[in-house]
Order: structure tokens, then sequence, then C-alpha cells
């Protein structure tokens, strides 16, 4: 099973705006790890994400999902399929408002379902079968004729999973799933997408030390677009977490909300000295 | 230092001076005219509003009901020239205004409905959040500004002249004109979209295409209905007018009641305007209401 390499990244720099958001000289992740991605506000681990789904493309280096090179030779045909074979959870709650909850669910399939009933959202049977049976592992069955906006964040967030288990994908990227729900809603999601993971790969960003172990075997520190760390979760603990968190200022113990507001200038003072 | 100067500059000082200039502005509109004495209210303004607010306080379409029967109209020496059933003639009138209503309403709601589909492609290529070709994008937005600044009468004007008298050149008017309206409000709604939900689908391999039908059109379907209820209320209200031009409808019938003095079939046609538009407006009001 390790064999399979998912994710290799090989001297990456991402630009934005004159400054690197990313430089990783090295990263890979086999089939069928969980991995979690911990790191201050802007360390980068958006765009990271960003970068594994080909929303954007590395500025240097080598960029490699699932066998396939990222470049400007992959043509918009095959980012199509490796982004079928990419599952997302996106940070937030980015359902399509106005259509049903199975509607939703459904668009997970358009990486396979083509043609003009495609656009007219008129599903092959089957398809519509694996939605309602997603959706009844999620527990929301009863309620999948319901317009999404009127379901709770965490109800919303298990549409996204549900969607996520139609699409059945290789890699699945969780980007802070479960922002903005209450501890318990975050438990039961995160339950809910390391089943969804069960055979493919997990990469998740975590900012809730306690959902660690939940979703991750293995955790990697973002720094200010460096890897800082890139251990086994029993490994890490709060002293190396609040190391993480805290860039740039020295001494005394200070809420993680604190470090999170100073930790983007200070990072950039400190990457320039 | 320096942000704190530009700040203030820009703050309270900008919108002081802004006020300012506007304040400049309006006395020069205002001495400018009065100095060239162009500014008067004729010789008898208030005569003239109390005799034309009592003829229009007698609109025609009582007569109907009231009007004299047998009115003769006499020469000097008593001799009657004619004579004329009122009753009639004002039934006459209104069945002629309701005629000119219901084309009003055709070339409103004809135009409105061309103006929607020529604006639709036009508005999705100007969103600035949808990645179309710079110069399709530019191109459109050219068009639509350009439409959107010319006037409907105008339009008009040049229309009756290409296509001849009558609701084709009122529909082509309307539709031209409000074109530009309809794809700048289509570009804003589709611009509030929210770009997430767009990446969550894009995410699963969906096509360009495929995004267009099931996140973008489902989610701005309601705004364009609303958009299209606003315009075609709109436009219902600025065709009325296009007749004046030759363009059709209650327009005509304006411009031949003010260029006769006929005060009283004037304020029947705009009683009926009134009405039309009015129950429209509420009409399209609660429609709009149950969509969003």
């Amino acid at each position: 099973m390790r064999e399979e390499t998912v994710v290799w990244l090989e001297s990456v720099k991402c630009r934005s705006g004159g400054h690197f958001e990313l430089q990783i000289d090295k990263l890979r992740i086999d089939q069928g790890e969980r991995v979690a991605i911990v790191g201050h506000n802007g360390a980068g681990k958006s765009t990271l994400f960003r970068l594994l789904s080909g929303f954007i493309a590395a500025n240097e280096g080598r960029v490699q999902i699932l066998q396939r090179d990222l470049d400007s030779q992959l043509s918009p045909r095959d980012l199509l399929k490796l982004r079928c074979d990419v599952g997302q959870v996106m940070q937030g709650l980015h359902l399509v408002q106005r259509l049903s909850v199975i509607e939703n669910v459904l668009i997970g399939c358009l990486g396979r379902f083509h043609g003009w009933r495609s656009w007219a959202r008129i599903y092959p049977e089957s398809e519509v079968v694996a939605a309602c049976q997603a959706l009844r592992s999620v527990g929301l069955l009863s309620s999948r004729h319901m317009r999404t906006d009127r379901l709770s964040g965490g109800e919303r967030q298990k549409v996204a999973i549900a969607r996520l288990l139609l699409q059945r994908p290789n890699l699945i990227l969780a980007d802070e799933p479960t922002a903005a729900l209450d501890p318990n809603a975050a438990r039961e999601v995160c339950q809910l997408i390391s089943q969804a993971a069960t055979g493919s790969t997990l990469i998740s960003i975590v900012h809730n030390p306690a959902l660690l172990p939940l979703l991750a075997d293995r955790v990697i520190g973002l720094k200010s677009g460096h890897v800082a760390f890139d251990q086994p979760v029993a490994a890490v603990d709060e002293a190396c977490l609040e190391k993480l968190y805290s860039v740039g200022r020295s001494g005394g113990a200070k809420s993680t909300a604190d470090a999170e507001r100073s930790a983007k200038p200070s990072a950039t003072m400190r990457c320039a000295t | 230092m320096w942000q704190k100067l530009s700040s203030n500059v820009f703050g309270r000082l900008g919108f002081l001076s802004l006020s300012l200039v506007y304040a400049c502005l309006v006395a020069a509109c205002l001495l400018s005219l009065v100095s060239e004495g162009d500014l008067s209210f004729g010789r008898r303004p208030l005569e003239n509003l109390l005799q034309t607010a009592s003829e229009f306080s007698h609109p025609s379409f009582l007569d109907v009901w009231f009007g004299n029967t047998h009115l003769e109209y006499r020469s000097d020496d008593g001799n009657v020239l004619r004579v004329e059933d009122r009753r009639d003639i004002e039934s006459r009138y209104l069945h002629g205004l309701a005629t000119a209503t219901w084309t009003t309403f055709r070339i409103a709601t004809l135009g409105s409905l061309l103006a929607a589909l020529l604006a639709l492609p036009l508005g999705v290529l100007t969103a600035r959040n949808l990645t179309a070709p710079q110069l399709l994008r530019y191109g459109a937005k050219a068009i639509l500004d350009v439409a959107r600044s010319i006037h409907t009468l105008v339009f008009g004007l040049v229309l009756v002249g290409v296509v001849g008298l009558g609701p084709t050149a009122g529909i082509l008017a309307i539709a031209l004109h409000s074109m530009g309206t309809y794809g700048k409000l289509f570009a804003e709604s589709i611009e509030t979209l929210d770009i997430a939900a767009i990446d969550a689908v894009r995410g699963v391999g969906a096509g360009p295409i495929q995004v267009f039908f099931n996140v973008i059109w489902p989610s701005v379907l309601p705004q364009f209905v609303s958009n299209h209820l606003y315009i075609w209320e709109f436009n219902i209200r600025d065709s009325t007018i296009l007749g004046v031009i030759g363009a059709g409808g209650l327009g005509l019938l304006i411009s031949e009641a003010t260029s006769l003095f006929q005060w009283g079939r004037l304020s029947t046609v705009l009683v009926v305007i009134v009405i039309l538009v009015s129950s429209f407006d509420a009409l399209s009001r609660r429609i709009r209401g149950a969509l969003l």
C-alpha cells in the first residue's frame, strides 16, 4: 500500500505579490496516509491546497499528484480528470445554496457524468441511488429535498462530505472542515471525514489540537511557507504547536488567538533577518 | 505623518471641498439661468395653472356616462353646424385608448424580453469573476455602455426612420436601451456569487459548461427574474412616451391631446397610465418578494 506516492513536491516555490508564500524542498505523501497540516494564519496551508488541486501553478519546482505532473503541459482535460480524483472539503460552507441537498451531493459525480443531461441536472438512476446512500451514511437522508441554505452549519458540512462520498476520490483535501462548528459537531464531522477517507489518502488542515488524532497519523507543521516539522501525531504536543504558532516572539505563554494575530508580520520579519 | 495628513485631506477636508464644489455648481447653474432671463414662470402662471387644473379635473371619460347626447355646434347666426353625441364619441375614444394601452403593454413586454435575451450573453461575458477572454469582455462592456447611455427616445427616433412608424420601432428601441441596463444588472448579480462554491464544484472535475448550469445558473436565476420584472415594469412606464415619436402606443394619444389642448382627454390617458403602471408595479413587487 505504501509503495504508491500520491503527493510528490520537489523544490516548489509559490510566489504571490513579490514574496514567497510557499517554499517546500521536499514533501512526499503516500497512498493511504492520513496527514494533517498545521500552521499559523498565512503560513501557506491554503496555498498548498490550491496547489494540490490544480487551482494555482507553482512558480518553480515539480508538483506531482497521483502520478501526474502539474505543469504547463497538463491539458485542461487531464486537469479535470485529475480533479475527479481529488476530493475537497472546503473551509466554510460552500454549497450551492439554492439547490436541494441531494442536488448538491449529485454535483460530486459531475467529473464522470457528462453531456447535456448534466447541464439540466438530470442524473442517472444509479448516481441518485448512490447519492441517497451517501446521505444516509451522514444521516441526512430525510432532509434530501430541503434547500441547502435552510441547513445548519454542521449539516452543510455533512452534505459536503456526502458529495465527497459520491465522488469517491483517491486523495481528499479537507481545508479546516470544522471551522465554525461546535465541538460535538466538529468531532462528528471529523469522524465522518475519516470514514469517507477509508482506502484513500487524506490531507487536512486542522487548527484544533484535540482533533488531530481523529484525522491524522502524521502532522506537518508549516511556518511562513516552510516545513517546520514533519512527525507522527503522537510526537506532537502542546509545546511543539505553541512554538509553531508563536513565531517571532520571545518567551511567555500567550493565547493561540493572540499568536495567530501577530503571526504574519512577525513571521516575515523573522524571515528577513 | 504623511499617512495621517493624506487621510485627513481625503477624509473630512475632501468631503468638505466636494460639498463646496457641488454648491458652486448649483449656484452657477441657477445664477446663469437667471442672468440670461430664462428662468421665468410666464406671464400668468397662477391663472394658467388654475385653468389647466380645472380642465384636468374633468377627465373626458366621465362623458361616457354624463355627457351631452345632443351637443349642438352653431355658427354665429344660429345655424346648426353639427350635432354630437358626446357619450358615443367618448366611448369610441375609450375603445381607441384601450387598443393603444394594449399596444404599449405589448411593446414593453416584447422589448424587455428581447433586451434580456440580448443582454444575457453580454452580462455573462462582462462579469468580473468569470474568466472570459479579456478582449470579449471589453467588447461586451463597450456595447452595454453605449446601449445604456443612449436614451430610448433617441433609439426610437432613429429606428422609426429605419423600420418605419409603429410598434416594431418601439420594441427595438426599448430592447436596445434596456439591453445596457440588463447587462449591467446581470453582471452584478453574477459578481455577488460565492466564488468558493464555484471552486468547490470545479474541484470535483466539472467542466466550464457544467459549472455554469450547476452553480451559476441556479444561483442567479431568481435575481435574473427579479431584475427582469423590475426592468419590464420600468419599460411599461417608458413605452408610454414612445408613441409621441410615432413608435406606437399611448404616446400618440398624449401628443394628440396636448397639441389640441384637450386636457380632459390627457387626464383620461394619464389615469389609464397610472393604473397600468401602478398595478403592474404592485404585481411585480409581489412576485419579486416571493422569489428571494
